[in-house]
């Protein structure tokens, strides 16, 4: 894969982060009502739609959390050697930690 | 007369474990440069002192050195214009020294030639041997020339944060070239140069500081060139770049028509009776 495509998919997972964030925001914030309430929550968690956009915050959040750390570490002067390793690691925490994040959400669907 | 202090940086690899700072004092005069002063140093105080140095007019880009913590050209710095009674020179940042103020250039040169600084045309054989000039419009011109002006001092490359901390970069220089090609209407070859730049220590670790036009004698502006280049790559990742129209070349010049011929009775033969 070009970086150029990691790049626009950085790009493409921070305009999603902003506009499901914010929809996280409004809905847990700023509506009216108890939204952290238990029922509040059982409901959502139980919507499909929901759902998908728990797993798309997740999703997105990950991949442009960890590209970003992959660009602090690129900055310094890795030969290819370790920069292969460095993908794979963060190909490999990022796998872990959505496996492990997405337990929650699926469970109470 | 008027004196002026150089704080010069030394450093003869054979003889030092690091750079020191040596200070001369010489006499000063109106207009002098930067570079009027080392020669002068080098002339009548120490003919050790080792520097680069060509056109003294700022077109070779020979001279580039840390002036006041700022890189420039050494010819092309006037020292009134530094407003200072103390000027401190070193030899470039981000490259190896070589001897006082010499830098070694040759990481910066390797780089330039990666990103394969010519006209790549369809047809190669007119490259190699040309029949008549490529035609070039000029507004076409216009959308590139401004980074042809690039005289390859490095200055650019010694003021990027980027490349102080990771010696992979390309660098603005190549990365710029790599643009300045690219957008020209005469090449082809931009996509092998995006497979050169799109790469992990390429045009994305440009994080657009600046600092490289700053620096810059010429007016390049080569961090504009590397947001084009990245706006180009982006293009083309996307399938949206235009597909480039090979460049064509001046038709053959018009036959010239034959001269009228001069009639014969106009011309005396030598002899002839009248």
């Amino acid at each position: 894969m070009r970086e150029s495509h990691l790049k626009i998919l950085q790009y493409i997972t921070a305009i999603g982060i902003f506009f499901l964030v914010g929809l996280h925001l409004i809905i847990s914030h700023l509506s009216s009502g108890e939204p952290t309430d238990w029922t509040s929550v059982a409901q959502r968690a139980s919507s499909a739609s929901w759902l998908a956009a728990y797993i798309l915050i997740l999703i997105f959040g990950i991949y442009h959390g960890l590209h970003g750390v992959r660009g602090l570490i690129l900055e310094f002067s890795l030969p290819d050697r370790a920069v292969k390793v460095l993908n794979y690691s963060i190909v490999f925490v990022g796998i872990a930690v959505f496996g492990y994040a997405i337990y929650i959400p699926v469970h109470a669907f | 007369m008027e004196k002026i202090t150089f704080k010069v940086q030394r450093y003869d690899p054979d003889k030092d474990k690091k750079p020191h700072i040596q200070v001369f004092t010489i006499p000063f005069k109106h207009g002098m440069t930067v570079l009027d002063g080392l020669i002068y140093i080098k002339e009548n105080v120490d003919n050790t002192l080792s520097f680069r140095s060509s056109c003294r007019m700022g077109i070779c880009g020979s001279c580039g050195m840390l002036i006041n913590n700022l890189p420039m050209l050494a010819c092309h710095t006037p020292i009134e214009e530094l407003k200072k009674d103390t000027i401190t020179v070193k030899s470039l940042p981000n490259f190896p020294i070589v001897r006082d103020l010499v830098s070694d250039l040759s990481l910066l040169f390797a780089k330039h030639k990666s990103i394969k600084p010519y006209i790549i045309a369809p047809d190669m054989a007119e490259i190699e041997k040309p029949t008549a000039e490529f035609l070039q419009a000029q507004g076409q011109l216009v959308e590139f020339v401004q980074f042809a002006y690039c005289v390859k001092c490095g200055l650019c490359m010694a003021a990027c944060p980027t490349m102080a901390t990771d010696k992979h970069f390309l660098g603005p220089q190549p990365l710029a070239q790599a643009y300045r090609y690219s957008a020209d209407r005469r090449d082809s070859g931009a996509k092998e140069r995006f497979r050169e730049t799109d790469t992990p220590h390429g045009i994305w670790l440009c994080h657009l500081a600046g600092a490289c036009s700053e620096a810059c004698p010429k007016g390049v502006d080569p961090a504009l060139a590397m947001q084009l280049l990245k706006r180009g790559i982006i293009s083309d990742s996307l399938r949206l770049r235009k597909k480039p129209v090979p460049p064509s070349v001046a038709p053959p010049q018009a036959e010239k028509k034959p001269r009228v011929a001069v009639p014969d009775f106009t011309i005396k033969k030598p002899g002839a009776k009248s």
